[in-house]
């Protein structure tokens, strides 16, 4: 009897695993096998083999142990796929999602020494291996963390190593968290995770009655990753318009000096249900904000200090949020270099609230000012393209959890009036079982211009698919 | 005749006292004495405690899902606030996931969920009290109590080894349900058995212990389900390795601790 039922809880499985499959195959069509045909083989053996393990074997859902003290290891396998929508000068038309990935995390508590036992030290490590089809294949492997914590006294925190970065009370907005964030796999749909990128640093984190401070130090700058036309086409204002693979920029990193390291600061504490944040960051824009040399397409990230404060609780039978921060753009204070980014103030509200029966809703209204900006456009020369002073940006975010929370369908709007632009993400979540879950959504940004920041990735519209078995 | 009367009722009186056992006596208290303690049984036992918790979710189709997690409790007062810390180890993609609550009675709780993947803290509104716990047949209120200012009490019986209590929402907006029926163990206040009645005042859920024992003199369910009769699905909770006045500290309930998770405690 129960042979029978695990092999009707496994026809279930086939059934939406062959459905995949179909789906897999029918982009092969599509793309008209213009893939070489090892790479169509091996994704196909991985797929296969994947899915295979998944039906014939009981989920493994804790992951598993190497010896009988040994550290667990956990992770996932996934498979994405996502289909392009529109047609532009990027490496592909067809597709600009495919890859498999492989993600094996750990945790480890050395005690080989009686400092590290009374320290608690713990390393943290996780990998990600992936097979990207978008490049032919291109296999890369990277570690996401890799970092040491202890905790020498009672009211300290160290993490040293690769780790992710993150602080502030947006919601995809981020304002006082100037860590490096990857666009790209944002607007093709990889999973959130995959949206903050880890960087190597030290963060400390002092405990006391009165506040809680975490001081972060980044010896080697670390940028956004942003669209450069490979796989999403974007505005080149080079190119006068939007570009894909034909865009021949150079982007100049600071270089690896210790002027160049970044410190963050974050400073916290909480009146009653109120969590009050204050931040300072020393570093450098994220995104290439300078020109350095227009002939040779040159840019750079410039300078940047910011100022922030952030406020966070209940209100109006939800959860309320308001953040503040102020940028000096260091390298143009009076803001009348026209090839360097302005100061600029921005300005959040949020609110979120549970709805009941399983449906939330949260809003944000964003600002932002381009400080000095008579000085700006005083110093704009004929050809420049002008951006403008103020900025509003609204966002949604909808959610609705269905049978017993085993489907999540997912609205994210974001809508600025003043640029006449907005991005369109819906999503759609199904755990098939403890371990297999299947994924679809769609990413669908559009604008009046080409050359705000939702328009001008408006022909790298998306629908994608994951399957992902969890270890 | 009266003589008579008032000397066999004065007999009968001294009878019953005598066949009465300590129950009995008990049955005397008034129904906020008995739901003042059987909330204190259910939530409060010990200054602080914890539990490895496995979850057994059966749908209507009979399919199984699992979720293992640690609760960790911190009671600021007995019957008050009081602190929870729960930490995912199953099912992997919610491993090292915590859901923290500071439970006040005046006001609407503070939840945290930190999002290890995103490294992420974020705060929830509490107002959703009657949803499903991690997509379980329990709701935030099993796992964390309801106030109990929020429901008219009334003493409907007390025959047996059990009072039965009716429990009447003072607001009925915020429920989905018209009323529920507590059944309290009178030799130690444990609440055996709660019956939801929808609001065409039909039973349609029943949470219930399957399993009570002693711990360390704490009497303690070690095993509950909630069975929702409407939809056909149930979910089984094992409490395993519940441990009362351990010394948890207070301060494992804040930030600091979604984001380096107290092994020592959750072992």
């Amino acid at each position: 009897m129960a042979k029978l039922k695990t092999l009707l809880e496994n026809a279930h499985l086939l059934r939406y695993s062959l459905f995949y499959l179909c789906g897999v195959q029918q982009v092969r069509l599509r793309v008209h096998l213009r893939m070489p045909c090892i790479c169509t083989f091996f994704n196909s053996v991985l797929v296969l083999s994947f899915l295979i393990v998944c039906i014939t074997q009981t989920p493994v859902y804790a992951g598993f142990k190497i010896g009988e003290n040994g550290p667990r290891i956990n992770g996932f396998f996934e498979n994405d796929l996502g289909l392009k929508l529109g047609n532009d000068s990027t490496k592909r038309d067809e597709f600009n999602l495919f890859e498999q990935r492989l993600q094996i995390k750990t945790k480890l508590y050395p005690e080989w020494n009686k400092a590290l036992v009374d320290w608690m030290a713990a390393i943290d490590a996780k990998a990600d291996f992936t097979v990207d089809e978008y490049f032919n294949g291109r296999t890369n492997a990277q570690w996401r963390l890799l970092n040491l914590s202890l905790s020498p006294v009672g009211w300290l925190d160290l993490k040293a190593g690769r780790q992710v970065f993150t602080w502030g009370t947006g919601d995809y907005l981020f304002i006082n968290d100037l860590f490096p964030k990857d666009y790209v796999s944002f607007y093709i749909g990889r999973d959130d995770e995959y949206l903050k990128k880890p960087s190597d640093g030290i963060k400390a984190s002092l405990y006391s009655e009165i506040s809680n401070v975490d001081i972060i130090i980044i010896p080697e700058f670390e940028p956004n990753t942003l669209f450069n036309g490979q796989r999403v086409s974007f505005f080149d204002a080079f190119q006068g318009g939007i570009s894909g693979v034909n865009s021949q920029r150079t982007l100049n990193e600071p270089s690896q000096n210790p002027e160049n390291a970044e410190y963050a600061m974050r400073v916290y504490r909480s009146f009653e249900s109120y969590e009050a944040a204050a931040y300072f960051f020393r570093g450098f824009w994220k995104s290439p904000r300078g020109y350095l040399d227009e002939m040779n397409r040159v840019l750079f990230y410039p300078r940047l200090d910011a100022y922030g404060m952030s406020l966070r609780g209940p209100g109006l039978g939800g959860i309320a949020n308001a953040e503040f921060g102020y940028y000096n753009s260091r390298q143009d204070d009076n803001g009348d270099n026209r090839l360097i980014q302005n100061s600029t103030l921005k300005f959040m509200v949020g609110y979120a609230k549970d709805l009941g029966n399983d449906l939330s809703v949260g809003v944000q209204y964003l600002f932002e000012q381009t400080l000095d900006y008579d000085n700006y456009s005083s110093a704009l020369m004929g050809a420049d393209y002008v951006w403008d002073e103020y900025r509003h940006l609204n966002t949604m975010r909808i959610t609705k959890l269905y049978k017993n929370q085993t489907v999540r369908a997912g609205l994210f709007i974001f809508f600025s009036p003043s640029d006449l632009d907005g991005y369109i993400r819906p999503t759609m979540d199904y755990d098939l079982n403890d371990a297999l879950k299947l994924t679809f959504g769609a990413n669908l940004p559009w604008g009046e211009d080409t050359h705000t920041e939702f328009g001008q990735s408006e022909h790298n519209k998306n629908i994608y698919s994951r399957v992902k078995y969890s270890f | 005749m009266i003589k008579l009367i008032t000397k066999s009722l004065f007999f009968g009186i001294v009878f019953c006292l005598l066949l009465m056992s300590p129950n009995k006596i008990i049955a005397a208290e008034t129904v906020e004495e008995i739901i003042v303690k059987a909330n204190n049984v259910a939530y409060y036992e010990g200054k602080d405690g914890r539990s490895n918790v496995k979850m057994t979710i059966t749908d209507a189709q009979g399919r199984n899902r699992v979720r293992e997690f640690t609760i960790l409790r911190f009671d600021i007062e007995d019957g008050k606030e009081q602190k929870y810390y729960v930490y995912f180890n199953k099912p992997a993609d919610v491993q090292d996931m915590v859901y923290m609550v500071w439970k006040y009675l005046d006001r609407d709780d503070d939840r945290w969920l930190y999002l290890p993947a995103l490294d992420l803290v974020r705060r929830i509104a509490a107002n959703d009290n009657r949803s499903s716990f991690v997509g379980s047949n329990f709701v935030y209120e099993d796992i964390s109590g309801r106030g109990l200012a929020l429901d008219n009490h009334e003493l409907i019986s007390s025959e047996g080894d059990v009072f039965k209590i009716k429990n009447t929402p003072k607001d009925s907006a915020d429920v989905e349900f018209s009323y529920f029926e507590v059944y309290i163990q009178k030799s130690n206040f444990v609440p055996v058995k709660a019956e939801y009645y929808d609001k065409q005042g039909k039973l349609y859920k029943i949470v219930e212990a399957i399993e009570v024992k002693d711990i360390n003199g704490h009497p303690t369910v070690t095993k509950s389900k909630a069975t929702d009769l409407a939809v056909g699905s149930n979910t089984v909770i094992d409490f395993l390795n519940v441990e009362y006045d351990l010394g948890i500290e207070d301060e494992i309930f804040t930030e600091r601790y979604l984001r380096r998770p107290p092994r020592k405690w959750l072992n």
